[in-house]
């Protein structure tokens, strides 16, 4: 239905600086599949959505719909989009009309709808989202909860064959978020083809057929709901999904700022709720870097905590090392005791760039 | 005999009887005339220029000057027991009065002048002074007409005054001693007139600038006029009168109802006045209409260009907005008409809807720039999401929404320009403030005339507030 390859999205300022946001998106959407498209802030989620019905034209790549080349010169953009609907973050209905005309709007001016036929449609679809009520009001009198459910009903209005939701709840009252994934869910369980850029990751889960995840400009993984949320294959996803929280270090030398460092790890447990943890962080941090592994500079340090899992590590990573530090010779038997009697788990482990030790604590 | 002379509320007993007395006086005249010029030289007294000698004797009335100086004609007899003012003295120096020509035509100055001469050989000069300025004058008769030649390069006047006796308006014709003698000229060079009636000090532009030939109007000759300008022979020595106010008149005193019955027959019935502002109230819509057309047409453009992606010609924009807001209207209108479009030839009303024009684009651009960018993008996009073409959208959500944003700042700025036109009296166009002084030269009643102008005034707001409701979009949109 939809062929996406190497898809690129660049933004150029006045004064010559640019920000590629889209590197190189590739994906094959079907008829009948619900996405979520998740991952961190400012990955290209949104934008690869507006690129799918070139609200935000693409810089690079191709998109077919239909087997149709949409990107093609003089394609006619209009008639894509009234096959594929969109639903906003801030909801964007016509501030100057009622609810009913808002939804009746589209039919009457596109696809030439009677009145009557566009206000029984129209009135059908508000029932739908549970709407009917408040036909013949106007939008700002709505709760944002609300005003999503019309939003989504306007876009029903136009029959469309997909409807991409960006980020539909993101700017909702979380008391409101509800109603609306309730609305979503059902258009799920009617089969209507979607694409959901969310942040709500139950519901992604739930509801998802299919999900996307993105990290800077690409889809870095791609998979089943369960899979992807369960034994994610890419740690960048899994980072993701277990909602793992961490500070990193470059420790380049000697000169490094040991003690500004204890500052900035002291100050992460106390933000994570873990403070319990401080003494114990601090003094691995202090053995690890005076003693076992001090000949191992520069090295990267980093503290991570999964607000999922509730699981804290301190880690250790030198580049080009091919056996753990932990087994190099001369290492203090009595500090290692320590360290081991510290934690309650030290995983060694080689990576691409070079070898390391990971302390749970 | 002394005399009373009123001022502002406190009772002052002083004498004027000679130019002497009037050291420490408010003296009122009309500016630009060889009276305002002559006293200018008397550092003594305190002298008050009026645009027309109707203000001057208002304000000679009301008691904001002591003393009016003017011709002794103009005020003749007549007009002196209607207003219960009377000739205190009259001036020892008499002014010789001519008319101006520009500095290169010579060849219209001899014409005029052996024009003159052959008047004054042939006894018609004796005879149409006697009529104009002698003692049988009497301003409601009938007067003398020459017929008029229509073929040829019109003869363009300057008239500088329209008041009795020297030139003035009758039912939208001019007459008086000078408009006898240019007429007569006419005829001898076969050539029209085309008159019309400037302020004094416009009147001096208008020639410097070659849109007229002749100044005419009891122009002083002085010194130096003639380093910059041309003469004929002088044809006539003015004389000038100082009135005050005559305590000792009795003001006919027939009720308010009744007085007002007199003053609306006198401004508006007599010699068809009416037509004045009938003509004036026509031009003013004629020209703020135009003005609001084109000036809306503009403000697009300039709109487009403060949107526009390259940055000079956003630069161009605001510089051209910020030329706008920092020039007065009336200056603007006085560059065009007599600098700018001096040599070419374009009528004034052209020239005056072009200048408002040029003010309203400025204001309407800012008007669709607050109403436009007011919409949220988010409006556009909705359209556009939807599969409305960018036209589509344009028209059908975010110009509906900019309208009803923008419409009560558009009427404010319709209304701005439309008093602001009153200015255009100043290039010799007669719009409906100019329809009033013209009424008022004739009449020197300041109330009439001005209400009634007032009054039309505001039912033209009320209107423009009428027709731009209508063009407000209606709640229903399907």
């Amino acid at each position: 239905m939809i062929t996406v390859s190497h898809l690129s999205k660049t933004y150029y300022d006045p004064d010559g600086k640019s920000l590629q946001v889209l590197k190189d998106v590739n994906c094959e959407i079907h008829p009948g599949e619900v996405i979520s498209i998740i991952g961190p802030s400012g990955t290209g989620k949104s934008t690869f959505l507006r690129a799918l019905n070139l609200l935000d034209p693409p810089t690079g790549g191709s998109i077919i719909v239909d087997g149709e080349d949409i990107l093609k010169k003089g394609y006619p953009v209009h008639k894509l989009r009234q096959k594929m609907g969109m639903v906003f973050q801030n909801f964007n209905l016509f501030d100057h009309m009622t609810v009913l005309e808002n939804v009746m709007f589209a039919p009457c001016k596109i696809r030439k709808v009677s009145l009557e036929e566009a206000r029984e449609e129209g009135m059908a679809l508000l029932r739908k989202v549970g709407l009917a009520e408040k036909a013949d009001v106007y939008p700002a009198t709505l709760s944002g909860g609300q005003k999503q459910r019309v939003a989504i009903a306007r876009c029903l209005a136009m029959k469309p064959e997909v409807i991409l939701f960006d980020e539909p709840t993101s700017a909702l009252d979380p008391t409101m978020v509800g109603e609306v994934l309730s609305v979503i869910r059902q258009l799920a369980g009617e089969g209507m083809t979607m694409l959901i850029v969310t942040h709500e990751m139950k519901f992604a889960r739930d509801v998802s057929t299919r999900i996307f995840f993105m990290y800077e400009g690409v889809i870095h993984e791609d998979g089943p709901a369960q899979q992807v949320f369960e034994a994610p294959r890419r740690s960048a996803t899994k980072a993701f999904v277990q909602r793992i929280r961490k500070e990193v270090f470059e420790v380049e030398g000697r000169d490094f700022d040991f003690l500004g460092m204890h500052t900035r790890i002291n100050r992460f447990c106390i933000k994570y709720n873990i403070a319990e943890k401080r003494a114990t962080a601090d003094r691995l941090c202090d053995i690890m870097l005076q003693d076992i592994m001090a000949d191992c500079l520069p090295m990267t340090v980093r503290i991570t905590f999964s607000e999922l899992s509730g699981e804290t590590f301190l880690d250790f990573m030198v580049e080009g090392m091919e056996r753990s530090p932990l087994q190099a010779d001369g290492v203090n038997p009595a500090s290692l005791e320590t360290v081991r009697s510290l934690c309650k788990e030290i995983v060694e482990e080689p990576t691409t760039r070079g070898y390391r030790v990971k302390l749970k604590i | 005999m002394g005399v009373l002379a009123c001022s502002s509320g406190q009772e002052q007993s002083v004498q004027i009887q000679s130019e002497a007395d009037l050291s420490g006086h408010r003296v009122a005249t009309t500016a630009g005339t060889c009276y305002d010029i002559d006293l200018s030289q008397r550092k003594d007294l305190e002298l008050h220029r009026f645009n027309n000698n109707a203000d001057a004797l208002q304000s000679l009335l009301n008691g904001v000057t002591d003393v009016l100086v003017e011709d002794e004609t103009v005020f003749n007899s007549q007009i002196r027991k209607e207003y219960g003012i009377k000739i205190a003295f009259k001036g020892t120096q008499s002014f010789p009065t001519a008319f101006m020509f520009q500095k290169g035509d010579a060849a219209l100055a001899q014409a005029c002048t052996a024009t003159q001469n052959r008047m004054i050989e042939d006894g018609s000069m004796a005879r149409i002074k006697a009529y104009w300025v002698g003692e049988k004058y009497a301003d409601e008769e009938h007067f003398s007409h020459i017929p008029e030649e229509t073929e040829g390069t019109p003869i363009r006047v300057a008239a500088a005054t329209a008041t009795a006796p020297i030139s003035f308006l009758v039912e939208s014709d001019w007459y008086g001693l000078e408009m006898d003698i240019l007429r007569e000229l006419s005829r001898d060079l076969h050539r029209p007139l085309d008159i019309k009636y400037y302020d004094p000090a416009s009147a001096i532009l208008a020639l410097k600038s070659g849109l007229v030939d002749v100044v005419s109007g009891g122009v002083f000759i002085t010194p130096e006029r003639e380093q910059e300008f041309l003469f004929s022979e002088p044809y006539h020595a003015f004389h000038s009168a100082f009135f005050v106010v005559d305590t000792e008149a009795s003001r006919d005193s027939g009720g308010v109802l009744q007085a007002l019955k007199k003053s609306i027959r006198r401004n508006l019935l007599t010699e068809k006045r009416w037509v004045y502002i009938v003509q004036g109230l026509w031009e003013t819509l004629k020209i703020s209409f135009l003005a609001i057309l084109l000036g809306s047409v503009l403000g697009v453009g300039l709109y487009a260009m403060a949107r526009s992606r390259r940055k000079w010609v956003r630069s161009a924009a605001s510089l051209y907005n910020g030329f706008i807001a920092g020039i007065p209207e009336l200056v603007l209108l006085l560059i065009l008409f007599y600098v700018v479009f001096a040599g070419s030839g374009l009528p004034p009303d052209l020239v005056a809807v072009v200048s408002f024009a040029l003010c309203f684009a400025s204001g309407a651009s800012d008007i669709y720039a607050t109403s436009l960018d007011a919409i949220p993008y988010g409006q556009t996009e909705g359209g556009l999401a939807l599969g409305f073409t960018h036209r589509q959208t344009f028209f059908h959500i975010v110009f509906p929404q900019a309208l009803r944003r923008g419409l009560p700042l558009y009427k404010a700025q319709c209304v701005s320009i439309l008093k602001g036109t009153s200015i255009v009296g100043y290039i010799a166009i007669q719009d409906l403030t100019r329809a009033g002084d013209i009424i008022r030269s004739r009449t020197f009643d300041a109330l009439v005339p001005l209400l009634l102008v007032t009054i039309i005034y505001f039912l033209l707001v009320w209107l423009i507030g009428l027709l731009l409701k209508l063009a407000m979009p209606s709640k229903k949109v399907l």
